[in-house]
């Protein structure tokens, strides 16, 4: 029992007493429902990795998005993790392609620009002949910094815009509501 | 503003004290470590989000607990206002204004403003720098909350650039186990610095101006006319005093420095340029007080510098603030004491601090509320 407590508790989110809660609900529910989840939880784990082209988490080489022949291919929308993919998936505003930088600029945590998906977005720029990259990335400090990386080494070769006001100070896409996020999406500016 | 009360709960070494206030003057009275210090601190925290004292939140819940709330009903000319700090062992804090929980911990500060003044003030003279930019911080919060989160995005962006450089330099020195660092990410980085540097410079720059012909007023008072005390903000980043508000100046300014700098920064590994290094200097009669000052012309200028603080809050945010004195009234000689509590009057509410009331002029504290303190319990004497 204090093992499974202890495993709950660290998952994000999840105190002591969120953890003790679903350690009981767990032993309360039938055991096929318990192996149920207990394999859910491998196969994901075991199965999805990510889209070869976007980064973006995927059970499938070349996940569903960039395999959708009604999105449109001439705009592609970057962000730092796959959490904001599915923030902005949420609006249904946007119809575009994705790219999943996996991190943020941040030279303390030992991350510079070459750990990130950066170069394979140079690559996907020049060869799908994008006309318009949105940098969607939060605005804290190093937000700021990758986006205006980015925007330099994008700007030779395409339009490119970014959104990020109007959401919270130093805020994350994942906390910003969908109203939020869509009118970001419209209101996206020009980076200079 | 007035606090009328304020409620302590497993805070320090008080398990579960409601306080009443009912003059606007308070006197907290004991022994020393019963817990006087304590319930200034209270406050202090829900006016700035920080102790003076430093240390973790574990510190300040009460020993073998694990949680530990404060809350504080204020009136001010807006309304009445409910405050509540939730601290905990782990470090992580709630606040709630009027029962509603603040998703941004910067949307509690500017309720409640307080000056402090403690004997630990003459730091301010006698210290380092650091001691006198953290003081000026403190001050611009109060003036400017929005401030609390520039300093907070210019201290993220110095830590990231000093990593950097310090990447840098260990490549330089052993360039087979670490990769170069990319000059185009150094060069954001530098304007990053530059950018939020100048947000810091120029209100630190304000604030100094607007401070200083008031400390300067009541120094030469308190000093019987006898000393001109002078205050200077001397950034890191040099600009001509008529270009202090111009960011544009500044920036230009800050990237200039940072270039010539360059070869230093790239040996020490670390940044030179920026706020982090400003001096704020404090002159009587043309000399400096740190080295030249007399205890006597120390304490007169921290006392004009407390008491030119609660003058320009109260002109900023058109409300007086509460006053916090832990242990200092007493200290002041009755000249002084009365020059202050001349100007306080009955307009900014005063909590203060003392072991003995025997040192007090007997008209005012007759006036005041009297509460003394043992051993975490409050009574109203
Ligand atoms: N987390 C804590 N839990 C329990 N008691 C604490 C805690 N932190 C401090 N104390 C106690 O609080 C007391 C100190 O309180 P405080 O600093 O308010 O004293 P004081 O009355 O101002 O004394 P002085 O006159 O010396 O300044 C000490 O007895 C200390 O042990
Ligand atoms: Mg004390
Ligand atoms: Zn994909």
């Amino acid at each position: 029992m204090s093992r499974l407590i202890e495993q709950f508790q660290r998952l994000p989110g999840v105190g002591p007493k969120t953890a003790q809660r679903l350690a009981l609900h767990i032993l309360k529910r039938p055991e096929a429902e318990v192996q149920a989840l207990a394999q859910a939880l491998l196969d994901a784990k075991q199965q999805v990795g990510v889209c070869s082209r976007c980064f973006h988490l995927s059970a499938e080489p070349v996940c569903e998005i960039c395999r959708n022949p009604g999105r449109d291919r001439s705009t592609i929308c970057v962000v730092a993790d796959s959490r904001d993919v599915i923030a902005l998936e949420k609006t249904r505003e946007y119809k575009g392609l994705y790219h999943v930088l996996g991190g943020l600029v941040s030279p303390m945590d030992g991350i510079g620009p070459e750990q990130l998906n950066i170069s394979p977005l140079v690559r996907r720029v020049n060869q799908e002949k994008t006309e318009e990259v949105i940098l969607a990335i939060s605005p804290s400090v190093e937000g700021e910094t990758t986006t205006l990386y980015i925007g330099q080494l994008l700007k030779p070769f395409t339009r490119v815009t970014r959104i990020a006001f109007g959401l919270p100070m130093g805020g994350d896409l994942e906390y910003a509501d969908e109203v939020t996020l869509a009118r970001a999406m419209e209101g996206r500016q020009e980076l200079d | 503003m007035f606090l009328e009360q304020l409620h302590l709960r497993h805070f320090r070494n008080y398990e579960d004290q409601p306080i009443a206030f009912t003059a606007p003057k308070t006197i907290l009275v004991g022994d020393n470590a019963q817990g006087k210090s304590n319930v200034l601190e209270a406050v202090e925290l829900l006016a700035t989000l920080r102790s003076h004292r430093g240390g973790r939140d574990r510190d300040l819940v009460q020993t073998d607990h694990s949680e530990s709330i404060i809350t504080a009903r204020l009136r001010r000319l807006s309304g009445d206002t409910k405050l509540a700090m939730t601290l905990r062992n782990s470090g992580r804090r709630t606040v709630a204004i009027n029962g509603e929980t603040q998703k941004r911990q910067l949307d509690f500060l500017g309720v409640i403003n307080a000056v402090q003044f403690s004997s630990l003030d003459l730091d301010l003279v006698r210290g380092g720098p650091g001691e006198r930019r953290r003081w000026l911080d403190v001050l611009l919060v109060q003036l400017e909350p929005v401030y609390a989160h520039i300093l907070q995005q210019y201290q993220t962006v110095l830590k990231q650039r000093n990593a950097l450089l310090k990447q840098r330099r260990s490549h330089l020195t052993n360039p087979g186990t670490t990769a170069p660092i990319d000059p185009t990410q150094l060069a954001l980085w530098d304007a990053q610095l530059a950018t939020a540097g100048t947000r810091v410079i120029r209100r630190r720059a304000r604030a100094i101006a607007r401070l200083a012909p008031i400390a300067q007023q009541w120094h030469h008072n308190i000093s019987g006319q006898q000393e001109i005390l002078e205050l200077r903000y001397a950034s890191n980043v040099a600009v001509e005093s008529a270009a202090q508000d111009d960011a544009g100046v500044i920036q230009q300014a800050f990237l200039h420095q940072i270039k010539e700098k360059a070869i230093a920064e790239q040996y020490q590994g670390t940044s030179l340029v920026g706020p982090h290094r400003d001096e704020i200097e404090f002159l009587i009669n043309q000399t400096p007080a740190r080295q030249y000052g007399s205890q006597g012309q120390q304490r007169t200028l921290v006392l004009a510098l407390k008491l030119a603080e609660l003058i320009l809050i109260e002109s900023v945010i058109s409300e007086p603030p509460l006053l916090l004195l832990d242990d200092v009234l007493a200290e002041l000689d009755l000249k002084r004491q009365n020059q202050l509590l001349e100007t306080i009057q009955d307009r900014f509410q005063t909590l203060i601090t003392a072991t003995h009331l025997g040192a007090f002029d007997a008209q005012w504290v007759q006036s005041a509320q009297i509460l003394t303190v043992k051993a975490g319990q409050l009574h109203q004497a």
